[in-house]
């Protein structure tokens, strides 16, 4: 999130779309149900079903699942015909004003695709070289504004005529959502675009889960931009993460592409030596230009003495990808399912049931040579080898189980989806010989240390020379302060200031630096392990702290706990004053300038150098992350620099209104033995004319391996059932209660049919299109067993993170 | 009395059987069923008695009331399956005719006052015994059927149902237990009464006491007639 | 001592089901393994309350003219100002506390079931372990008596991640529902209400509820069962009567005809 959970309450408001909040994040209803009684605050759910979060909304605006950019689209159309953005925040703050160059040209223009389209095969899907991307920008490279906003060249008038296509008409068709339904939605949420009104807009794998999934992301972060919501109390970008140290992970670099502090991986190719790197992927402006201090430190921390400047801070023992690269969930297990891969090492992931074509993932499972799986319970990952239908005997792969001790159990921070780290004691033993999985890490990294040690072979030093001295039963505290920073040497300011002594745990990441003297597992997590006060004097790790004092009275509790980055709970939030430093308004106050100490003051750490002027250069750039310190309207993703409507790859209809490019052109789309019964098969509407989507239930927890096997949940949920509407149930002579099959181009699955007013058929294309819905919780194994939605899914993602498309994909059910 | 003279101090008395094994035995098994039946029951009924009621005592009482009550419902059913032809002639007898209406006006003074009142000729039961049948019997229908609805009923009558059979069960206890306290004086303390406990023994009851108080059992309804007009023509 | 109540905002529940877990997880009670729950056509599992399932949440689609509502309600026991199934249960295990909450010690409790059938919600859930021993034991909601016994709040309230329930003084339960009511009303929720503030002598479970009771499946108007008037105030203390005056007459009637009548007269 841009901002916090307890942000909300701030907003006039809300906005729940690809996300079902009261459903996944009950919590969060505290704060929305704070808003809404104590501000008035109206919410809107955007949902193809009436949800749990819906039964708590002022509308409900129900569209199909897919056409969440046809919804914003139109969102923006309305916002700017009808002059609601927030216009000083709008010319300030974002790039609307920037001039493109002239050879840009979009999807009007080009029937659905962006100029630079490269179709080396010609299946239709490519890439896109980005050279007329770019703003025009005068001698020394400073990019060209108008502030009139009326030059055609200007992103505003880009996305004007970018967006004039999505009118209500075909919005309305394409979606399925009736005119009125959407203008009433639209109109609510552009009200907080006055300069005093904030508006919030939550979402989840609702809006990710697509091929089009970042470009829907874009949307959301494009109307926070125009209607001036971002960085400010009760707005922002507001992603509920999926489960609860989700955003630790990321951070931690959990991702294929990255390492710590959403640093990129480097590539063997790109990037063959440290100065390759720096140069190429550090920034000349922006915060970003810091990276060397980030990165060199990340090294520092990882191989300690043996990271030397002669060295390149031991840049040649950090594993590298290749260029492109492709690790990501659905290649590896294309490549497990093609053979390559010999041993997989699991925690806290049951891939059997929460995989996409789970059929073909399962099967992936079988090739392995190894699989080492740490868990609570035996799930249907850890026992694949003896499933319903499986013979043990065919199948080689050797399991390893080890018993995994549960949050409960062990001590460590854990990071919310508001970035908020809050550390927590372990209160509970573990089972057995269950052991925590920082400590069976430690265990695997010292005995690898002994035997390459005996055994050096070719290039043992990464391992030998890693830094690794938590003891022999891992001493958390440690690694906390490794990833937090500390001084290696005495660091001192330009102006001789001593900022920090030697072995100081780091304050902030504003104290590291790139020649060594520094040592930082995190750059991001700089200062959630330095002593800080409480608020009541006391001193204690930040993390640890859990002080209720909230000056300003916004929510923003800065002695509780620490928010990345350094303390910061909302990001951007320069963007809460106005060019001249004010706030925009009284009661939503955040940061402003004071004219008397010369610095910026209030109720967060500003987002911002805290002693730059409002009139200094630079001083209404509050996007201090981007190299023109603008929000980006126009802001280059793999598929383009404006979102543009495309269907999802298993679609019910064969136009797209907007263009007659069907499909997300950059995507991967896999054809894996795609004639056999197990593989990468697609569906076409005449087979399975149904839409199907997958989600959550409260009572469950993803794969099923935390809840499936507990009685009192189980007995709130038992058994796998797929909800559809009333109408779709009379069309198939199917009751309430009734067992039915459900069939994909990908498998085969039965579930108890839920026939509810909560779906309803979509008017699309002037065509009755129904959708149904099933929670994908479900998997043979436990107390509540049943068949897994994931069966069905299609292997493909999204264009530039390959997240799966489980959100939109084609069915067709009968009774069982 | 029976020709002999009274100084001798013995009585001699010819027994006539009135009761058979089968009656008797039954009669005692309801005794002993009733009787705890009633001690349990009041457990529920008397505040002073809710010690015993609550906890694992409550739940003895509650299986030694079902224990006794399946004695309970068994008796007349044993009856009805070893002797029918006697139970069928037994609830004959308990039917109510003009004599009855007699022995209501002289009932007091007859038992009460020991007056040697003009009571009309009763049959195999007087009049005070058909009421305690027929109180007995009729309480014995409410007792099963209220019992085995609240026993077995819960969630298949409704709680409407159940109420009632509840509050019934309570009044039929009230009247059933009176009128078992007046049978168990009648038949234990009374003088009047002494050969009734005797038959209810052994069997057998004394002929003049049946020629006296049960003459339309003794003599026949016709013949107790005759006598009884006889008797009233010459005082 | 003040009345002590609990608000349930069903305007804010989400039907997370984390009071119907809290409480099983607080009372020791079991959950799949006892009820074998199946889906029958909804979200809502167990489909009533029982022996283990203290409170549980029921679900209704509710489709009127103008508008589509999904209702949750938080079922469970009234804690009723009248409580009938006090007034029946013939061990005391049943009482309404000074503060008005009916709690129940299991210790005590018989397994009688009388307090099943005289609730007017048919709360009671009377597990019986030998139907032909009688041996059976009755278990509800008791507000968590041991928690609010010692000044914490019952496990459901303290759960609630939506903030719906609420645990505190009557009076103050009612004046925020009412005001609740009256925000809902605003809102366009026309038949929103408040539930319980004088049923059955005033309920100690009060609901701010977004439709009419009827549409939850709730009695518009429930009545303390006219039996357990008739039974314990009439029945029982004329009862009594009767079997002292029966004791009496008889003593003293021994004591009279042993005086008029003897024995030796006796033919």
């Amino acid at each position: 999130m841009t901002n916090h959970w307890v942000d909300l309450k701030n907003a006039d408001v809300i906005m729940i779309n690809g996300s079902n909040a009261a459903e996944n994040h009950p919590a969060s209803m505290t704060w929305i149900h704070k808003a809404m009684d104590e501000r008035g605050a109206k919410l809107i759910v955007v949902d193809p079903r009436f949800t749990r979060s819906a039964s708590q909304a002022d509308l409900f605006v129900r569209i199909r699942s897919g056409t969440d950019i046809p919804f914003f689209g139109g969102l923006m159309k309305y916002i700017m015909d009808n002059e609601l953005y927030h216009k000083e925040y709008v010319l300030y703050y974002t790039n609307a004003a920037t001039l493109v160059v002239p050879e840009f040209k979009g999807p009007a223009d080009l029937d659905g695709l962006f100029s630079g389209f490269v179709d080396d095969d010609g299946d239709g899907f490519g890439k896109y070289d980005q050279a007329t991307w770019k703003y025009q920008a005068d001698a020394e490279g400073k990019p060209l504004r108008d502030e009139t906003l009326q030059d055609p060249n200007s992103v505003f008038q880009i996305m004007k005529r970018h967006y004039d296509r999505y009118t209500l008409e075909t919005v309305s068709s394409i979606t399925g959502c009736p005119k009125d339904s959407l203008e009433a939605a639209y109109k609510m949420y552009a009200a907080s675009g006055a300069p005093e009104k904030t508006g919030t807009i939550l979402y989840a794998m609702g809006q990710t889960q697509h091929t089009v999934g970042s470009q829907n992301v874009r949307c959301m972060a494009m109307i926070q931009l125009l209607l001036g919501n971002l960085g400010r109390p009760g707005g922002g970008v507001n992603a509920l993460r999926g489960e609860s140290n989700v955003q630790g992970s990321t951070d931690q670099g959990l991702l294929a592409h990255l390492v710590t502090g959403y640093l990129k991986i480097p590539s063997a190719i790109d990037h063959p030596n440290l100065a390759a790197y720096l140069e190429k992927e550090t920034p000349k402006t922006s915060y970003w230009s810091n990276k060397p201090k980030f990165f060199v430190s990340m090294l520092k921390a990882w191989w300690g003495d043996h990271a030397t400047a002669e060295n390149d801070f031991a840049y040649d023992y950090l594993p590298k990808v290749e260029s492109p690269a492709n690790h990501y969930w659905i290649k590896l297990f294309e490549d497990m399912y093609a053979g390559k891969i010999q041993g997989l090492w699991i925690l806290g992931q049951n891939p059997a049931v929460s995989g996409p074509n789970a059929r073909l993932e399962r099967e992936g499972l079988k090739k392995l040579k190894w699989m080492v799986i740490q868990e609570l319970f035996d799930t249907e990952t850890c026992s694949f080898w003896r499933a319903p239908n499986e013979n043990p005997a065919d199948i080689k792969t050797e399991v390893f189980i080890l018993p995994a001790a549960d949050a409960m159990e062990k001590e460590g921070s854990i990071v919310t989806s508001g970035r908020l780290i809050q550390w927590r004691p372990k209160v509970a033993e573990a089972p057995g010989e269950a052991l925590p999985d920082h400590q069976v890490f430690n265990l695997v990294a010292l005995k690898l240390k002994e035997l390459y040690g005996a055994e050096p072979g070719l290039f043992a030093e990464p391992i030998l020379n890693l830094n690794w001295d938590y003891g022999k039963e891992l001493d958390i505290e440690k690694v906390a302060k490794e990833l937090n920073g500390t001084a290696l040497a005495e660091i001192k300011d330009p102006e001789g200031k001593v900022l920090a002594k030697k072995d100081d745990v780091l304050k902030t990441f504003g104290h590291l630096q790139a020649d060594g003297t520094t040592a930082c597992g995190t750059w991001i997590y700089a200062g959630y392990y330095g002593l800080a006060d409480d608020g009541t004097g006391r001193m204690l790790p930040a993390s640890k702290r859990r002080g209720q004092k909230d000056p300003g009275g916004l929510g923003m509790y800065p002695f509780w706990a620490f928010s990345w980055p350094v303390n910061r709970r909302i990001i951007y939030n320069r963007c809460s004053a106005d060019p001249s430093g004010k706030p925009w308004s009284e009661d939503k106050k955040l940061i402003w300038w004071d004219e008397v100490q010369k610095k910026w003051t209030g109720y967060d750490v500003p987002d911002f150098l805290p002693t730059k002027a409002p009139t200094d250069p630079g001083g209404t750039d509050p996007f201090i992350m981007r190299v023109d310190g603008k929000g980006g309207l126009f802001a280059p993703l793999n598929e383009g620099p404006l979102p543009e409507h495309y269907e999802p790859v298993e679609t019910p209809v064969d136009k797209n209104p907007f263009s007659s490019r069907l499909h997300n052109p950059v995507i991967k789309i896999w054809k894996t033995d795609k004639d056999k019964d197990v593989g990468d098969k697609w569906g076409k509407p005449d087979k399975f004319p149904i839409v199907a989507t997958t989600y959550r239930v409260c009572e469950h927890w993803q794969a099923g391996g935390m809840s499936r096997w507990l009685n009192w949940l189980a007995e709130c949920q038992p058994e796998m059932f797929i909800e559809m509407s009333k109408e779709l149930a009379a069309e198939k002579g199917i009751n309430n209660g009734d067992k039915v099959k459900i069939s994909s181009a990908r498998g085969e699955i039965e579930a108890v049919a839920v026939v509810t007013a909560r779906f309803k058929p979509f008017m699309i294309n002037g065509k009755s299109i129904h959708q149904v819905g099933m929670p994908w919780h479900f998997g043979w194994g436990g107390i509540a067993s049943g068949a897994t939605a994931n069966d069905l899914t299609p292997h493909v993602g999204d264009g530039n993170t390959t997240i799966p498309e489980y959100k939109a994909f084609l069915v067709d059910i009968q009774r069982a | 009395m029976n020709g002999q003279p009274k100084e001798s101090g013995y009585v001699q008395i010819r027994w006539i059987p009135k009761y058979t094994f089968i009656e008797r035995f039954l009669h005692w098994v309801h005794t002993v069923s009733f009787i705890p039946l009633v001690a349990t029951g009041l457990v529920l009924f008397l505040p002073s008695l809710q010690a015993l009621a609550q906890g694992e005592a409550g739940i003895w009482m509650r299986l030694v009331h079902r224990l006794a009550a399946v004695l309970f419902i068994a008796e007349p059913v044993l009856y009805g399956i070893v002797q029918p032809l006697r139970l069928w002639l037994n609830i004959k007898e308990f039917g109510i005719d003009r004599d009855d209406l007699g022995w209501i006006k002289n009932a007091f003074g007859y038992y009460v006052l020991g007056k040697h009142a003009d009571m009309p000729p009763q049959g195999r039961y007087n009049t005070g015994e058909k009421m305690n049948g027929i109180v007995m019997i009729v309480s014995w229908v409410l007792f099963v059927v209220t019992g085995l609805i609240m026993w077995f009923g819960k969630g298949i009558v409704s709680a409407e149902v159940f109420r009632w059979m509840v509050v019934l069960h309570d009044v039929t206890m009230i009247a059933a237990v009176c009128m078992f306290l007046v049978h168990l004086y009648l038949a234990v303390a009374h003088p009047l009464m002494w050969a009734a406990l005797v038959s209810m023994r052994f069997g057998v009851t004394s002929a003049s006491y049946a020629a006296e108080h049960h003459a339309k059992w003794y003599y026949g309804p016709k013949r107790a007639r005759e006598l009884y007009e006889a008797q009233k023509k010459h005082g | 001592m003040k009345r002590k109540a609990m608000l349930i905002d069903e305007s804010k529940c989400t039907a997370c089901r984390g009071c119907q877990v809290a409480c099983k997880q607080w009372n020791d009670l079991e959950g799949w393994s006892y009820s074998k729950t199946v889906n029958h056509g909804s979200y809502e599992n167990p489909l009533s309350l029982s022996p283990q399932t203290w409170t549980r949440i029921k679900f209704t689609e509710y489709d009127d003219a103008n508008n589509f509502r999904w209702l949750f309600l938080k079922e469970g026991c009234m804690h009723c100002g009248d409580p009938a199934c006090v007034a029946v249960c013939p061990t005391k295990a049943l009482k309404q506390k000074p503060d008005g909450r009916v709690t129940l010690e299991r210790d005590l409790c018989n397994g009688c079931g009388y307090c099943s059938q005289f609730c007017p919600f048919g709360v009671p859930q009377l597990e019986i372990y030998g139907l032909f021993s009688g041996d059976a034991k009755s278990s509800k909601c008791t507000f968590c008596q041991d928690r609010t016994d010692n000044g914490l709040l019952p496990s459901c309230v303290k759960t609630c991640p939506a903030k719906a329930l609420f645990w505190g003084d009557r009076d103050e339960m009612i004046a925020s529902g009412k005001k609740r009511v009256d925000m809902l009303n605003k809102r366009g929720f026309v038949n929103a209400n408040l539930y319980g503030e004088n049923l059955v002598g005033g309920l100690g479970r009060l609901y701010v509820l977004i439709e009419k009771p009827e549409a939850y499946g709730l009695p518009a108007d429930p009545q303390y069962p006219v039996l357990t008037t008739v039974w314990q105030n009439i029945v029982r203390p004329l009862g009594k009567v009767a079997l002292g005056a029966a004791i009496i007459g008889i003593a003293a009637a021994w004591v009279i005809i042993r005086r008029n009548i003897k024995m030796e007269e006796v033919e």
